[in-house]
């Protein structure tokens, strides 16, 4: 029995908080209230156009696709960086238990006006880490006859960076971003990494030099740029892994890298990192000055400072965590399709396939190893 | 006076790929003008495939056979020597995109995986998950990074400038200051994208497809061509448009009207929710005619008898959309949909290298009709068109570059567009732009959308005439010169209107019923009478002056259209 539809379509009045700023006329940004008649499945996006078109049509801010693919729209509300388009208002005013939402322009790059700001900067940072393919001869067929061949294990090892729209709310959100103005930033480091990984390209090394270059260490890890990403690509995952290529790749001479071998060594001596030696084992014999002034405060206390850790119960154990770690890197690591073989049965893919030596992160284990 | 060899206007895979080819070339001086950023144009949002017989799938499948189904979805209205050429060099452009980087989805042997889509008798739609437009146009992008390719970002292109006979450059705006500009080039590509935002209330189209290489053609004295064809889906949602896959039917879900009822049994008994899109998109126009559609005007979408883990597991994509973009969640309740307007088939006269009737000046993408999608697009499609007459396009501008020389340009042309702006600036305001723009919307849905006969045409016609004048009054109330988004609009509010009126005079011409065309007067396909292409030129009365271009026919006779 057919049952007639009932749309349940709300209305509230809601008050819109907007920074404005237009260099040209004003002196410094300032807020205007709106008040706005929301409806049932409105967007944050509806909001701003509603105002242009009624209330102020001089409010400028950046819109295109509307369905979360474009990025242009991406702005903070309520202090999160979001895309204005895949925002619902009234979900977000009863998320925070009010009945206004505040709208600001991205952070970290220049204010060109009102919710608009210069992309730029974001898209230079971009530029220096080399973000496209340089065909792999090995790889790739000379001709257009045919196309490079390509497991799905391999795409899954990017695939996720590869959504990655360049909306730039992870820089606006990154707190290493706000700190230093020469840092990459998460977004042109998730594409290092994107094409570091891609099995096609030719241009690894110079590549995750320039990112090394760009702070490819100076990720604090804080993980913002992940709980912001609205296409929830994990650029700081995806720094992680470029970390892990450039070690790989015997980029070792840097005070990160240094940082992480220290780690894993101490840990397979001790059970633990030797924290007291670790300025020296990071930056060299700079270092000394960092462990002279700990010894110099742990003097004031009457106790002595002892450039040795003890080693943990459980340190045998280590190894054993560490091999298996490995033979678990070599099992999954993703195979080249074979040119001999045409057709794959499914249930092959559980069993470990042979690697073949070059790309993969754990061919370069086995060789650290 | 700012000066390149070739200027590509917009950044979409068209443009992209034209300025990729043109910058391998290397002695030519190219820059691409976009009122976006490269990667925010519409390209990214297409989502379904890129159709080349690489023969993955279907070791049987051939270009020939691809070129078939395009000339028959196109209901025979396709020039076909175009067609064999954008079939023929389909494998070779989808696999040049993956050499270049493009992740395509893989089969089981690691080749270019392919999928079944609408109208192709083979699987032959080269995929990325849910994302291969995005995923071309990042492509393009980043080897345009790769190879230099020269931006100039968030200007917006004002007029084509040109003696009658050769191209001799563009004025612009840049956006960010207002200034304006005057850029000579030999030769300029147009690749603007589609004009659906005509269909302003309801369209699939990104907030700038509003037709401004087709209006800038038009204005300089361009013919557009075939511009009557508008390609529906049946299923966009109720706010904005925004397409639900067919998926979603083809899971299981069905499309109720108000009163709860599957109404596809009075249209499709056997094929239900599954039959072809333009019946659906009839079947729908009808029941909220008839009076059975929601408050909006439309229709239900119910997915809630599948249960939350069926729709977690198979549809998690238009789940989340739904939620996104309607504030529904389609576990717990029908979500309203009505058909959008996603595809202009029509646009810039052109022949199968983009070249228009003014040498130097180039069409190339959506915004272009050579034709290959003659009166209904295969969806797969679109991807290759842009891609293979991008390439060619770029190609031809450049060798067209290196054998000509720069004329000047004649004074006056920053005054001119000045005056223009002006003019908005100062107008009596008596008229607001907003309301112009949802009323042309509202008359092309109407009387110019999935249905069309003779008295909503004329009325159309002399509705959006009306429209037009009324436009005059409109005056742009931000006076600032940086980022005046308010100008940018009325200058696209401007586009549209003109194309809007081009687009119903040539419905109320073609009087037959072909592809997307449906005329319920003349519900026959009349090859006798309407096989040909209709031409509008701007007249001297500022009213569309109509002519006809025969279509080209080399293998396939035109035959019944049944699927």
């Amino acid at each position: 029995m057919p049952e007639p539809i009932k749309t349940l379509r709300q209305k509230i009045t809601a008050n819109v908080r907007v920074h404005r700023f237009n260099p040209d006329s004003d002196r410094a940004p300032h807020f205007d209230v709106f008040k706005v008649e929301i409806e049932s499945g409105m967007t944050v996006l509806d909001v701003l156009q509603t105002i242009k078109e009624e209330q102020d049509s001089t409010l400028v801010f950046r819109a295109s696709c509307r369905s979360s693919i474009c990025g242009s729209c991406a702005v903070r509300i309520n202090g999160k960086a979001v895309l204005a388009c895949s925002t619902q208002v009234i979900p977000t005013l009863v998320d925070t238990w009010k009945s206004s939402i505040t709208i600001m322009p991205l952070r970290n790059l220049p204010n060109i006006r009102d919710l608009v700001v210069d992309i730029d900067a974001a898209l230079e940072k971009l530029y220096r880490l080399h973000p496209y393919v340089v065909e792999n001869p090995e790889h790739i067929p000379v001709t257009l006859e045919s196309e490079n061949l390509m497991s799905r294990e391999e795409l899954k090892t990017f695939d996720r960076s590869t959504d990655c729209i360049l909306c730039t709310s992870c820089f606006s959100s990154c707190s290493a971003v706000a700190a230093d103005s020469r840092y990459a930033g998460p977004m042109a480091l998730a594409k290092a990494f994107r094409f570091t990984a891609d099995p096609r390209d030719a241009f690894k090394k110079p590549r995750l030099q320039a990112a090394q270059d760009h702070g490819l260490w100076s990720c604090a890890q804080c993980r913002k740029c992940i709980t912001t990403c609205p296409k929830n690509t994990r650029p700081a995952v995806a720094i992680q892994r470029l970390r892990r290529l450039s070690i790989d790749a015997g980029i070792h001479d840097t005070p990160g890298s240094r940082r992480a071998n220290a780690y894993m060594d101490d840990v397979a001596r001790f059970g633990q990192v030797n924290k007291p030696f670790l300025p020296v084992r990071v930056d060299g014999p700079k270092g000394w000055a960092a462990v002279e002034r700990e010894e110099h405060y742990m003097q004031k206390f009457g106790m002595t400072h002892s450039l040795e850790v003890p080693t943990l119960p459980g340190q045998p154990d280590v190894e054993r965590i560490y091999r298996h770690v490995r033979e678990k890197e070599v099992e999954l690591a993703p195979t080249r399709p074979s040119l001999a073989r045409c057709h794959r049965p499914a249930e092959a893919a559980s069993q470990p396939a042979p690697v073949k030596p070059g790309d993969s992160a754990a061919a370069a284990t086995k060789e650290k190893e | 006076m700012l000066t390149y060899d070739v200027l590509i206007i917009g950044s979409g895979g068209a443009g992209l790929y034209a300025a990729l080819e043109s910058r391998r070339e290397g002695n030519v001086s190219v820059a691409v003008v976009s009122k976006v950023y490269a990667t925010r144009s519409h390209t990214g949002a297409a989502q379904g495939g890129v159709n080349g017989a690489l023969a993955t799938l279907d070791a049987t499948d051939t270009w020939q056979d691809h070129c078939f189904d395009t000339v028959k979805g196109a209901d025979y209205l396709a020039d076909q020597d175009s067609v064999e050429i954008m079939c023929r060099e389909a494998p070779m452009v989808v696999r040049q995109m993956e050499h270049w980087g493009c992740p395509f989805s893989r089969s089981d042997d690691g080749r270019i995986a392919q999928r079944p889509f609408g109208g192709a008798s083979k699987h032959r739609a080269c995929y990325a998950a849910d994302k291969v437009g995005h995923l071309i146009l990042h492509t393009l992008f980043e080897q345009g990074m790769r190879f230099g390719v020269n931006y100039l970002n968030e200007w917006m292109v004002l007029s084509l400038l040109h003696d009658g006979s050769r191209c001799l450059g563009i004025t612009a705006m840049d956006i960010r200051t207002g200034r304006i500009h005057v850029i000579r080039a030999k030769a300029v590509i147009l690749a603007t994208g589609g004009h659906g935002r005509v269909y302003w209330t309801c369209t699939s189209n990104a907030l700038g497809n509003t037709g401004d290489g087709p209006a800038l053609a038009y204005r300089a004295g361009l013919p557009l061509k075939d511009m009557e064809f508008v390609q529906y889906h049946p299923t966009g949602l109720r706010r904005t448009g925004i397409l639900v896959t067919e998926g979603a039917r083809g899971e299981g879900g069905h499309m109720l009207n108000v009163r709860g009822e599957r109404f596809m049994d009075r249209y499709a008994p056997k094929k239900m929710e599954l039959a072809p899109r333009d019946l659906v998109s009839r079947a729908i126009v009808t029941e909220v005619r008839e009076g059975r559609g929601g408050p909006d005007g439309e229709v239900f979408l119910d997915l809630t008898h599948l249960g939350k883990e069926r729709i977690s597991e198979r549809l998690p994509q238009i789940r989340q959309l739904c939620i996104e973009f309607e504030g529904i969640d389609p576990v717990e309740e029908p979500v309203p949909i009505k058909p959008t307007a996603h595809y202009s088939m029509g646009g810039i006269h052109t022949n199968d290298v983009g070249r228009t009737p003014i040498q130097g000046i180039y069409a190339a993408g959506e915004c272009g009709c050579i034709s290959v999608h003659g009166a209904n697009r295969l969806g797969g499609n679109s991807l290759l068109d842009i891609l293979v007459f991008g390439r060619r396009a770029g190609r031809d501008a450049c060798e067209y570059a290196r054998r000509t020389e720069f004329e000047p340009v004649a004074q006056g042309a920053v005054e001119a567009e000045t005056a223009v702006i002006q003019d908005l600036m100062e107008a009596d305001g008596g008229e607001d732009m907003a309301q112009i723009r949802r009323e042309m919307g509202a008359v092309m849905g109407e009387k110019v959308g999935v249905y069309r006969n003779e008295s909503d045409l004329r009325q159309a016609v002399d509705a959006v005439r009306a429209l037009r004048e009324r436009f005059k009054r409109v005056r742009v109330r931000d006076r600032s010169q940086r980022f005046n988004t308010e100008l940018t609009t009325a200058l696209e509010l401007r586009n549209m209107l003109e194309l809007a009126e081009v687009i119903a005079a040539c419905a109320l011409e073609r009087r037959e019923t072909r592809g997307s065309h449906f005329r319920e007067d003349f519900p026959q396909r009349d090859d006798k009478a309407w096989l040909r292409h209709v031409l509008a030129f701007s007249g001297t009365d500022g009213r569309p002056r109509l002519e006809y271009l025969p279509v080209t026919i080399t293998r396939y006779e035109p035959a019944a259209r049944t699927y």
